[in-house]
């Protein structure tokens, strides 16, 4: 009875979950053998996998008439979905500060509108693994157009309840003990963690998935920009 | 996709209404106060110009966002004999701030009202919602605190609206269901598809005179 009250109790509450990049060293880029690694890292510290896992993240344009006057709508328009949610979805403008839930059939009315159209979406697929207290979640960044490999990202979710200053602190503690133990493989390139002002996006205080979906957002920005440093 | 049929009755009738309802429903009413807000997208934007509906009920303890499209309605023969119109329809609740990304999206808002009355939801060969309200304009933006800031669209009418949810594979038996429904509610008013004027009928009196009496015999 008490274990069923904890467990309910469990659901309300979301934990804090940190979404970390791989960004490579300079001259490389990413590429599977990486992921391997990586997944490989996560079962030599005694995680134990449990199973899949999927978000997706769209780009939306605007539809104009005249491109001249495209500079007048948002540009960096994204939708998320978030396999926690799976019946929400979230928009994040990310110029604007500006994070957005709603149910996941507004996808629907996106489409109706035909203001709007996803130029490129990306899944966010792998392995979930548990490590004590600990989540863990590694995946690779593919496009659905052409399954080719954009990226690598990491989910870190600190289960127990209890206070963000607490789970912060023991996050920060437990990813410096996941660097130390990636780094005792010479890979070319390490896991990168950004973490948004929030409260511009006026989120504060319990963390909810709209803080997901930030980070979302922000490693987007970031991996965008690698690819572009390396084609350039 | 939904059913809908609307109509129009006199405020002085809508108690005898509410009587009629309650009595066919078997379920209490609920109270509405609704802030809608119509927004239209900017003339560059879109293939074709789009309207989005943003709802905020107010009658909850948090007001709670919803987004609407309504769609076209069903064309053709098939629609022509049927009394109800079948339109798409998409609702989606969404957090508190959906209306400035809307505005950020290129949306500007073409008019707001306030709508206040009450609702009936039940079962009856289809999931029906008969929501009966009076519409206001506002007079300053988004002013829905205070009735001093509101006018009636139409002063002494309020509107009548049954819909119900419906699909591609079941939408005739739900049109039946409202059809069915809305003949008990013909002495008091007429429903039609919307955009088709129907006007008070001029049983609305008599029928709510005797309703209001034997609402009053049977409280005795």
């Amino acid at each position: 009875m008490e274990a069923q009250k904890n467990e309910r109790r469990r659901r309300k509450f979301i934990a804090e979950i940190r979404v970390l990049h791989w960004q490579p060293n300079a001259g490389h880029t990413v590429n599977s053998q990486i992921l391997a690694e990586v997944s490989q890292c996560v079962e030599s510290i005694n995680g134990v996998k449990e199973g899949k896992w999927k978000s997706t993240l769209s780009f939306y344009r605007p539809v104009v008439k005249e491109q001249a006057n495209a500079a007048e709508f948002p540009r960096d328009f994204l939708g998320i979905s978030l396999p926690e949610q799976p019946n929400k979805y979230y928009f994040v403008l990310r110029g604007q500060r500006l994070v957005v839930e709603a149910d996941s059939n507004i996808q629907t009315i996106m489409e109706k509108l035909q203001s709007y159209k996803t130029r490129v979406a990306l899944n966010f697929e792998g392995f979930q693994y548990q490590l004590g207290d600990f989540q863990l979640r590694v995946g690779k960044v593919v496009s659905i157009q052409s399954e080719s490999l954009r990226g690598i990202v990491m989910e870190m979710e600190y289960k127990p309840i209890s206070s963000w200053e607490k789970s912060h602190k023991i996050m920060g503690e437990f990813f410096d003990i996941w660097q130390e133990a990636l780094s005792k493989r010479p890979l070319p390139g390490h896991f990168v963690h950004m973490e948004p002002n929030f409260g511009e996006f006026g989120l504060s205080g319990q963390y909810t998935l709209q803080h997901t979906a930030v980070q979302y957002a922000t490693i987007m920005l970031q991996m965008i920009a690698t690819a572009q440093s390396i084609r350039n | 996709m939904e059913c809908v049929v609307q109509g129009i009755i006199e405020t002085q009738h809508v108690e005898a209404l509410e009587i009629l309802l309650l009595g066919l429903c078997g379920v209490q009413k609920e109270s509405l106060r609704i802030h809608e807000l119509c927004l239209k997208s900017v003339p560059n934007l879109g293939s074709e110009a789009s309207e989005i509906r943003i709802l905020c009920d107010l009658m909850q303890p948090e007001p709670a966002w919803t987004v609407r499209h309504v769609g076209g309605s069903m064309r053709g023969a098939g629609a022509d004999q049927i009394s109800v119109l079948v339109r798409t329809m998409v609702e989606s609740k969404a957090s508190k701030n959906v209306l400035r990304l809307f505005y950020l999206l290129g949306y500007k808002l073409d008019h707001e009202l306030l709508r206040v009355g009450f609702a009936f939801n039940f079962q009856r060969g289809a999931q029906i919602t008969v929501t009966v309200s009076s519409y206001s304009k506002m007079l300053k933006l988004h002013a829905t605190e205070s009735t001093d800031d509101t006018v009636p669209v139409s002063p002494g009418i309020q509107m009548v609206e049954v819909t119900a949810p419906a699909s591609a594979e079941n939408y005739a038996e739900v049109a039946a269901a409202v059809s069915s429904f809305c003949e008990y509610l013909a002495p008091l008013l007429h429903l039609a598809k919307p955009g088709v004027s129907t006007g008070v009928v001029p049983t609305a009196a008599a029928a709510a005179a005797s309703l209001m009496s034997f609402s009053g015999s049977t409280n005795m």
